[in-house]
């Protein structure tokens, strides 16, 4: 019951915004479409993402809008592929990139960040300049950097990663780990001088079972916190990486690959943009709302800091 | 690929249309009693590029479309050259076409005298030793020409592979400053009709200046060069190139060359006082600034996207020039990658191809007709290899393509189940619409036989130089290339893509290397045929036989878009697939 009472403080407030719950909401939808995604595109009626209606073309190979009647909701794209099919798998990439490099940037940077800050010394020092320099690295120059070193069969970084969605997670956790160690660094170089810390060094307690057992927990909430704005990050990361050619490989479908292929032709074509930027605008939206939901729930109220004080 | 990235159109004309097309223009006082087409001089022109311009300065390299468009017709004199609407070539430095004897294999050519070079060797004349030493240096591995190999490999000394250093070749002689004699082992009939010698390799170089720049691992004559055209790199008069008028893929200026005289030169009018190439463009915005602006012309791509064409055929129709570009599109199937090394394997992928769709995606039946064999339309030999209808092969007789057709020949292939089960194919296409839409669809519809791509999307130069040309690169398909004579010879289309004698490591243009010694011997017998309608009939036999083969499966006979601003009069250039004569082109 002792621990139910803050659990229960975290839910309510989270509850009490409106808008907190609408991006859960829709972050939860999203995910079951993502899912589910042959089930939706069958209901529909809608083609599969790849497959071409080259008869939703003009005789001049533009693509057709919206229309009920012609069967594509949502138009075609200059393949005359369905754009709500693809919309729709679309989600799949951003969101299977951007909560695997989410998860493994958190991994790396929580390990080497928790270590840095409380070992200390010589181990601290090597993980902050590391950290220093990835975080000189441009995210930008380094895919371009990587595409380009990437050859047809052979990946790059010899072979260790090839184009697709494997690239966009190594660019993106290579370059996004950095701030989640320096997060952590911190919470953990004010935490280790706290009494309950002492109190489990007093008691013989191994390194490890304290950064476990009494660090980790400690950390869960600025991690969390720090993961939902990571998470609209990353999606954007990789559409601005598949818009530069250098993401999710065709013909799977990406946000930000469609966005690319819709830049051109958006005076002719202005569903193909409208409708993978908008999916991509409301996704990045309810993750930001989320993430200041669970933020707000997560800090203390103003009244209780002060008594504390 | 020579002219090579040509573009699709609409109504193509036959060639007997196209002599009609100019019989009339000229009639109606379109044309000057020189052959040339009138204009009205000065003003600069702008033309805007989206490939990254010109491959490079030296005249011994020129092979491409752009190349042509940009320098060698505008800056160099060649011993025989093109007007701008004829399909033959017409002496240019040379006095008359040139005079057969010893059964074809001597030719004795007579060239003008009094033509400078630019400053700042602007004292010196061209002499006929100075059109011998281009030749020559055409076989240098520094220069890397594309075509030399091809057609004066027969020249008596000439080197079989590229050279280190120069070499003599006593088959070539300059008796005087005005006469160059030809003489080959053999007949060559692109020789004697003069073809192969309108080219840029016989844009005259003095190897007294030059043999400097042609040492070392890569030439830097291209920087130093000396201009006999109407036109010179502003600037280069000091002898170098200078940065401000030469930036690779964004910048070339060419300013008048004084040394030139129009009187002297039977083919150019050179109305601009000043031409810039600009590049940098995405197509989008280089075609509608150009149909939308003021002194401005397309530059290195073949027609504007989709969209925009469609547009501008319905509101600025005049300001489009669409022509037969002699060109084919093709998908090339690497024979030496499994399983692309059997025959049925690759006329099933011929099958499946749905040209019709690609046809769509490329922007339409302006933009070309669906091919059923190689050569295209006006080329000698065109009808022999099936004319439109094509050859009758069953695997290109359905341009929906035919999936069941497709699958039976996966089973004579020893798929038992119609599908291919290996691992996907390499494939490579250029990363820009519509090439890249069409490289996708030709992804999805070989899915339906099991012959999954891993599709690498790169620049168009990447997918040419560092991919589809390499043989090493092992790449096994590349799905959306595109070939264009280099002269009104079938040879010139032909012998490229199928001789297997050309496989060379860079630069390859047989990119499905095809080599099949019968097929070799052929084209080599081919290429002996003296007259026209002989080499019509060879030429167009081998395509017949050619296509049953699929070492490439075409699919567009390729018109060429060219446009320009509503007040440039464009004048399209035949002999180099309809892209701009610059110095037939004028300001109204």
């Amino acid at each position: 019951m002792a621990g139910s009472a803050p659990r229960a403080s975290f839910w309510r407030r989270f509850a009490a915004r409106r808008s907190t719950l609408l991006g859960l909401a829709f972050i939860l939808l999203l995910v079951a479409v993502a899912a589910a995604a042959p089930i939706v595109v069958s209901v529909v009626g809608a083609p599969g993402p790849d497959r071409p209606d080259y008869a939703a073309l003009s005789s001049f190979g533009t693509p057709t809008g919206p229309s009920l009647a012609g069967g594509h909701i949502f138009g075609v794209d200059p393949l005359g592929r369905d754009v709500f099919s693809r919309v729709i798998y679309g989600a799949r990439a951003s969101l299977e990139v951007a909560l695997l490099a989410t998860a493994l940037a958190l991994l790396i940077g929580v390990l080497l960040g928790a270590a840095a800050g409380y070992f200390g010394g010589v181990l601290d020092t090597v993980i902050s300049r590391l950290t220093d320099l990835f975080l000189a690295f441009p995210a930008f120059l380094l895919a371009i950097g990587l595409a380009s070193a990437c050859e047809l069969g052979k990946g790059c970084v010899g072979g260790l990663v090839h184009p697709g969605t494997g690239a966009v997670v190594f660019v993106i956790v290579l370059v996004t780990w950095t701030y989640v160690a320096r997060l952590v660094r911190g919470q953990v170089l004010a935490l280790r001088e706290l009494e309950f810390i002492e109190a489990a060094r007093a008691i013989g307690c191994s390194h490890l079972r304290i950064i476990v057992r009494e660090l980790l927990p400690n950390l869960a909430a600025p991690v969390a916190v720090y993961a939902t704005y990571a998470i609209p990050q990353n999606i954007l990361l990789e559409a601005a990486l598949s818009y530069l050619g250098l993401g999710v490989q065709p013909p799977t479908p990406s946000w930000g690959q469609m966005l690319a292929e819709a830049t051109p032709i958006f005076n002719s074509a202005w569903w193909y943009m409208a409708f993978p930027g908008a999916a991509l605008l409301l996704t990045v939206l309810a993750f930001n709302l989320l993430g200041e939901g669970v933020q707000a729930a997560l800090a203390r109220p103003v009244a209780q800091r002060v008594r504390i004080a | 690929m020579s002219a090579h990235v040509r573009v699709p159109a609409a109504a193509l004309l036959t060639r007997g249309c196209a002599l009609a097309l100019i019989s009339a223009l000229l009639v109606a006082g379109c044309g000057t009693s020189t052959g040339k087409i009138a204009g009205r001089s000065g003003g600069t022109v702008t033309v805007l590029e989206v490939n990254g311009g010109v491959d490079s300065l030296d005249p011994g390299f020129w092979y491409y479309q752009t190349d042509y468009t940009d320098l060698a017709q505008t800056t160099q004199r060649w011993l025989y050259g093109w007007r701008a609407r004829s399909l033959t070539p017409v002496p240019d430095l040379a006095t008359a076409m040139p005079a057969l004897s010893d059964g074809g294999r001597t030719l004795t050519i007579h060239i003008r005298s009094g033509i400078h070079y630019s400053p700042p060797l602007a004292a010196r004349t061209v002499s006929s030793a100075d059109i011998k030493y281009a030749i020559e240096r055409c076989f240098l591995a520094s220069v890397g020409n594309g075509y030399a190999f091809d057609y004066y490999g027969e020249i008596e000394g000439a080197p079989h592979e590229p050279v280190s250093h120069l070499v003599n070749i006593p088959g070539i002689r300059a008796p005087n400053a005005t006469t160059l004699v030809i003489h080959t082992s053999v007949p060559v009939g692109v020789l004697d009709d003069a073809d192969a010698l309108a080219l840029p390799c016989t844009a005259p170089v003095p190897q007294s200046y030059a043999e400097r720049f042609d040492r070392g691992a890569q030439s830097t004559y291209g920087e130093h060069q000396l201009f006999t055209g109407p036109y010179m790199i502003a600037g280069a008069g000091s002898g170098t190139v200078p940065h401000s008028s030469y930036a690779p893929g964004r910048l070339l200026a060419l300013e008048r060359n004084r040394s030139w005289r129009r009187e002297s030169d039977p083919i150019r009018s050179a109305y601009f006082n000043a031409i810039i190439f600009r590049g940098g463009y995405s197509k989008t915005v280089a075609s509608r600034e150009v149909l939308e602006g003021t002194s401005l012309m397309s530059g290195d791509f073949t027609a504007p996207p989709p969209a925009i064409l469609a547009e501008a055929l319905s509101s600025r129709r005049s300001q489009l020039y669409i022509t037969p570009a002699q060109a084919t599109r093709y998908i090339s199937l690497n024979t030496r990658v499994k399983p692309l090394d059997n025959v049925d394997v690759r006329r099933a992928i011929g099958a499946v191809i749905d040209r019709s769709a690609l046809l769509r995606l490329i922007g339409g039946p302006t933009l070309g007709a669906i091919a059923t064999h190689f050569l295209a339309p006006e080329m000698p030999g065109f009808n022999v290899a099936g004319g439109y209808r094509g050859p009758g092969y069953d695997f290109l007789s359905h341009p929906e393509g035919d999936l069941a057709l497709a699958q039976h020949y996966m089973r004579l292939a020893g798929y038992r189940r119609g599908r291919y089960e290996g691992p996907p194919l390499s494939a490579v296409a250029a990363d820009e619409a519509p090439q890249k839409n069409v490289a996708e669809a030709i992804q999805s519809q070989l899915a339906q036989i099991g012959i999954n791509l891993e599709l690498h999307e790169v620049p168009h130069t990447t997918m040419l130089t560092k991919y589809c040309t390499v043989p090493k690169a092992h790449i096994a398909i590349c799905p959306n290339l595109s070939w264009g004579k280099d002269f009104f010879d079938s040879q010139s289309m032909i012998a490229p893509i199928f001789d297997g004698n050309l496989i060379q490591e860079q630069a390859n243009t047989d990119t499905s290397l095809a080599d099949n010694p019968a097929y070799n011997a052929q084209i080599e017998a081919a290429k002996e045929v003296i007259g026209e309608r002989a080499r019509a009939q060879a030429w167009g036999r081998l395509d017949r036989e050619l296509t049953a083969e699929a070492y490439v499966i075409p699919w567009l006979w390729e018109n060429q878009v060219s446009f320009a601003s509503a007040n440039v009069k464009g004048v399209p250039w035949a002999f180099n697939g309809g892209a701009w004569d610059l110095t037939a082109s004028s300001l109204k």
